[in-house]
């Protein structure tokens, strides 16, 4: 079968997923800890992914996003790489045609994005403060001694919801901690969290915002039910959680990849699966040439250049005869 | 005909003026309740995150209001003495109003401007003359409001100058939380700067100045010195400053390190609030220079808590009082106490 | 005496062109970096503007090149910039790093004024060497917006980007190092001519335009890049201020007749904002009305943290976007801001006029877009 491969490599996961021609998803999507190392999890993705593909399986196109998008574009040799904002809306779109409203809240950030008649007219993220996102609701599980799978069920048994400030993490922290010692009960304070994280995010990205509906929640955190009726509460409306939610980005790459190769007839520049067994360096140096001193990373497979990027002039960018990392 | 005036930014300063004009002209002057929850929900609904905490708050007390009155009296205020702004945000107020609240009574937004060689007499006067002309063909009822104003206005600024607190002194129209416990058993006395607006909405100050006095703290506000007083040690400055509450704060706190009656230093100020960046600035870094006059800064913002609050004036005025014990064996040139 | 002044953009050699043509021995701060920021920032009020933090960081560098005196301008508010000297001087004397700092105060900047300033740096010196100098500043300004102007034309025609970064920086420092004005204008011809002959793309490119805060649009550390990025992503980039029109409007009190697109933009400010409110906010609406009416995909708005004229505006901007049907994306930037962040939103932002500007039917229902 002709297939299209998304690849969605975020801070926290990175996900991957396969689809046909007609967008429908092929095998179950894959999802890995990032854990620091971009590479290698996308490696160890191809390699899960190959294991269950037929001789018949073909690979017609691939899309990369999320930010380590350039990364993995180069490393897979992608046909698209893309934003996360354009890829997240492509895929609500797939999947809730008349979608007018998509929030999203993954691992270590958050974005709004707001569609009229399938063309998104309006975004916003948050990148600055993790507060509202799924690290910090890991977090306080955590702390709470709740599994984040329960979270949101204890949130649903809420009776009082209660009241937390705090537009940061260590302060909201500190105030839920303030809350706790005064005697509130365990539901009540998680519910409360939901609440606040819902306001900070409707109050800070959502600003301004024509929230209409239908309206899409994705991502990793809605999973959480609390969250959800947090959102439903403050927004007076149905919220609809797609059933791939928490990989909608790889999808949506994956949506974009088959549009540009089968819209341009274009053969994919996909290197093959070849590449999760290939040694790949990646490293950086601070560039001396000026007081600028540019963080460059490159990418390298054996002793062949791949890339390099993160300088301002671009002097690294394009010259494939200085050395720039030492190898170690 | 009712007319709107909301509970915030220089009605702190200019209620009594605009009171008595609107009701001698025959207007029904409805105010906006004082500062609640409700209200700063509303205002940070309808602003953007970046946008000061009081004009925030503004917008909320404009909200709280759309539905009750037949106008809203929101002037543009570009200058009430000559070549002094207050901010840029004061100038555009009318403008970001219209831009982000729907379905608003008409807005009276006349400009009030002294312009380069105006003066803060006049630029009411011509404000006031063109709104009136908007109710009224009858110039002598228009002369005559405006006359009576003026004698509010005075008998206002005579009771803050007597020592009042401008809670205290609008007390036709009190603001009941911060009204003044008896300033006669302190063991400190504290001076206290900021703009009216923050220092004396008793909910987005979170009740600063009661919680002080609480402490034991006499509390010392610009409002106590005369303008002369202000602008005279204002003038000091190598460079005039240009903004009109600026100027209030940096000619206070000269007036301040000048009496060396303090025990301690407190500047409230609110997050994103520009002026400030740089007027706190200067201020602090004097405040070192008087003998390491202890000193506050108490950044605020809708998502502050009153507890952390507590805690730092807890600590500040623990700190003097126990710096005072130790006068004699403490260094004078110890570490000041910055706090943010 | 070793004089020094902070940087904005390529102002450096404007001013270098003015200071040494009066024979003052000119120290200019290293370029804007990394080393900059963090000295500024560590030395500044906390919720200062960028500009001021940047600034303060060229001076410290500045003076261990061995500046003993800062030039640098005024102003009468409301904007914050007019007050920076005074704080600055202030920081610096607590930090033990006096320096003496001469500042050009509008509205008095005058010629007179001017003249009185430079006999304090200088001594006497004749009128014609100051119009000389003066004369020879403005030709480089002129210089490098024509360079510039171009430049912006082809960052997203060339298929050789790279390259044409590199003839940029290479006829900046051309016109920096000549003294003549023919040399400086041939040194515009020879760029454009190179330029000219790079293999280009063909066909309608997107059109953005840029509005916002002076410094922060002309100084590309405080925007990150943002034109080359846009350029990279296949946008033509209109700018609203340029360097030459700025020094023509507030040095030479708009004496000389110099066109730019932009010029009359502040007049469309109303209904939207009724009221000068500082630096250029008035000129942010305005630029975007005109922008707007004159079909362009989409405005950025660019400005530092806090800035309190480009949030008045950035307040009434949902109204234009609304009744015009015109993409506005807002910046606020200092030295918290991620790259990643900022790549994201533009590529994000571009993808989103691509599509608007294929289906029109669309339209911008919502009103305005705002990345955070």
């Amino acid at each position: 079968m002709d297939l299209f491969l998304g690849i969605d490599v975020g801070s926290v996961s990175t996900n991957l997923v396969l689809i046909d021609y007609e967008g429908e998803l092929y095998l179950r999507p894959l999802y890995l800890r990032t854990q620091g190392q971009p590479i290698t999890a996308v490696q160890q993705g191809l390699v899960l992914l190959k294991e269950q593909l037929t001789s018949e399986d073909r690979i017609r196109g691939v899309g990369t996003t999320g930010s380590a998008r350039s990364l993995a574009g180069v490393l897979v040799g992608a046909d698209i790489v893309k934003n996360e904002i354009t890829s997240h809306a492509v895929a609500a779109l797939h999947k809730v045609p008349g979608v007018r409203t998509v929030l999203e809240i993954g691992g270590q950030d958050s974005k709004i994005i707001v569609l009229r008649d399938g063309i998104v007219v309006d975004f916003a993220m948050n990148t600055v403060c993790a507060a509202g996102t799924g690290s910090f609701l890991d977090q306080q599980a955590n702390r709470l001694n709740l599994s984040i799978e329960n979270f949101g069920e204890v949130a649903l048994q809420a009776e009082n919801p209660v009241r937390i400030a705090g537009r940061c993490t260590v302060f909201a922290e500190s105030d839920m901690i303030h809350k706790q010692q005064m005697g509130h009960s365990l539901s009540d304070i998680v519910a409360g969290l939901c609440d606040a994280l819902v306001r900070n995010y409707l109050n800070n990205i959502g600003k301004g915002k024509e929230i209409n509906p239908p309206v899409v929640f994705q991502g990793g955190v809605a999973a959480n039910a609390g969250m959800r009726t947090a959102f439903e509460k403050a927004l007076e409306t149905e919220i609809i959680i797609p059933q791939h939610f928490d990989v909608m980005g790889a999808y949506g790459a994956a949506m974009l990849a088959r549009d540009q190769t089968s819209e341009q007839g274009r053969e994919t520049r996909f290197r093959g699966f070849k590449v999760s067994s290939q040694d790949f360096q990646n490293c950086s140096f601070i560039c001396q040439k000026c007081p600028n001193a540019c963080e460059v990373i490159e990418i390298k497979q054996g002793k062949e250049l791949l890339a390099r990027w993160g300088d301002r002039c671009g002097r690294w960018s394009v010259t494939e005869t200085e050395a720039g990392c030492v190898p170690v | 005909m009712k007319i709107g005036i909301p509970r915030a930014l220089l009605y702190y300063y200019y209620y009594p003026l605009w009171r008595e004009f609107f009701t001698q002209l025959g207007l029904e002057v409805v105010l906006s309740p004082t500062t609640n929850k409700g209200i700063l929900d509303a205002g940070i609904k309808n602003t953007l995150s970046e946008v000061c905490l009081p004009v925030k708050v503004f917008y909320g007390h404009v909200s709280a209001l759309a539905d009750k009155v037949d106008y809203l009296f929101v002037p543009r205020i570009n200058r009430v003495e000559p070549k002094a702004y207050i901010c840029p945000k004061f100038m555009g107020l009318p403008d970001m109003l219209k831009a982000r609240l729907q379905q608003m009574p008409p807005f009276i937004d006349t400009a009030v401007d002294a312009g380069m060689d105006g003066n803060p007499v006049q630029c009411w006067v011509d404000c006031f003359q063109e709104v009136g002309s908007k109710f009224t063909h009858n110039h002598q009822l228009v002369n005559s409001s405006i006359a009576a104003a003026f004698r509010t206005q005075q008998e206002f600024q005579r009771r803050l100058t007597g020592g009042m607190l401008i809670p205290d002194a609008l007390e036709n129209d009190c603001v009941p939380e911060v009204a003044a416990t008896s300033q006669q058993n302190y063991t400190l006395r504290i001076g206290l700067l900021g703009h009216p607006y923050n220092l004396y909405d008793a909910y987005i100050s979170m009740n600063l100045i009661h919680k002080l006095q609480s402490m034991g703290s006499f509390v010392v506000t610009p409002e106590s010195l005369s303008v002369d007083e202000i602008e005279d040690e204002a003038r000091k400055l190598p460079k005039r400053l240009f903004w009109t509450l600026g100027k209030r704060m940096i000619g206070s706190a000269l007036n301040f390190y000048a009496s060396k009656e303090l025990d301690g230093l407190i500047y409230l100020t609110s997050f994103g609030c520009g002026p400030e960046s740089l007027v706190e600035e200067l201020v602090a870094r004097w405040a070192k220079q008087q003998g390491n006059l202890p000193y506050l800064m108490i950044t605020i913002d809708e998502h502050t808590g009153e507890a952390g609050m507590v805690t730092r004036l807890e600590a500040f005025t623990e700190m003097i009082k126990r710096r005072q014990k130790h006068e004699n064996h403490l260094s004078s040139h110890g570490e000041p106490l910055h706090s943010g | 005496m070793k004089i020094t002044y902070p940087h904005m953009g390529n102002l450096y050699i404007v001013v270098r062109a003015l200071l040494t043509t009066l024979g003052l021995d000119v120290v200019l701060p290293p370029p804007t970096s990394r080393r900059t920021v963090e000295l500024g920032v560590r030395y500044s009020p906390e919720f200062a503007c960028f500009p001021f933090k940047l600034n303060l960081g060229n001076y410290l560098e500045a003076r261990e090149l061995g500046a003993d005196t800062i030039l640098m301008a005024g102003g009468v508010g409301p904007c914050r910039f007019g007050y920076y000297a005074e704080v600055q001087r202030q920081i610096l004397s607590d930090l033990g790093s006096e320096m003496d700092m001469v500042v050009l105060e509008p509205p008095d900047v005058s010629y007179k004024e001017l003249k009185e300033k430079i006999r304090h740096l200088v001594g006497d010196i004749s009128w014609w060497k100051v119009i000389k100098a003066i004369r020879l500043a403005w030709y480089k300004a002129r210089a490098i917006d024509a360079v510039e102007e171009k430049l912006l034309y082809l960052r997203p025609r060339v298929y050789e980007p790279y390259l044409l970064e590199r003839y940029y920086h290479r006829a900046l420092h051309e016109i920096d190092a000549l003294s003549h004005r023919r040399a400086v204008q041939g040194a515009v011809r020879d760029f454009i001519k190179k330029v000219g002959s790079m293999p280009q793309r063909s066909g309608e490119f997107l059109r953005v335009g840029l509005v916002g805060e002076i410094f922060t649009i002309l100084e590309p550390t405080a925007n990150y890049d943002l034109e080359k990025r846009l350029g990279l992503l296949g946008v033509e980039v209109t700018r609203s201020i340029w360097l030459s029109i700025w020094i023509n409007e507030h040095l030479f009190g708009g004496l000389l007749r110099v066109s730019n697109e932009c010029r009359d933009d502040h007049h469309l400010a109303p209904p939207y904002l009724n009221s000068f409110v500082g630096g250029h906010g008035k000129e942010t609406v305005g630029c975007t009305v005109g922008f707007a009416q004159r079909n362009y995909d989409g405005v950025i708005q660019v400005a530092p943290f806090t800035c309190m004229p480009e949030i008045v505006a950035h307040s009434v901007l949902p109204a234009v976007s609304k009744d015009y049907g015109i993409p506005v994306l807002t910046f606020y930037l200092d030295e918290q801001s991620g790259e990643a962040g900022i790549q994201t939103r533009l590529e994000a932002f571009v993808d989103l006029i691509a599509a608007h500007s294929h289906d029109q039917k669309g339209g911008m229902l919502s009103g305005s877009v705002f990345g955070n």
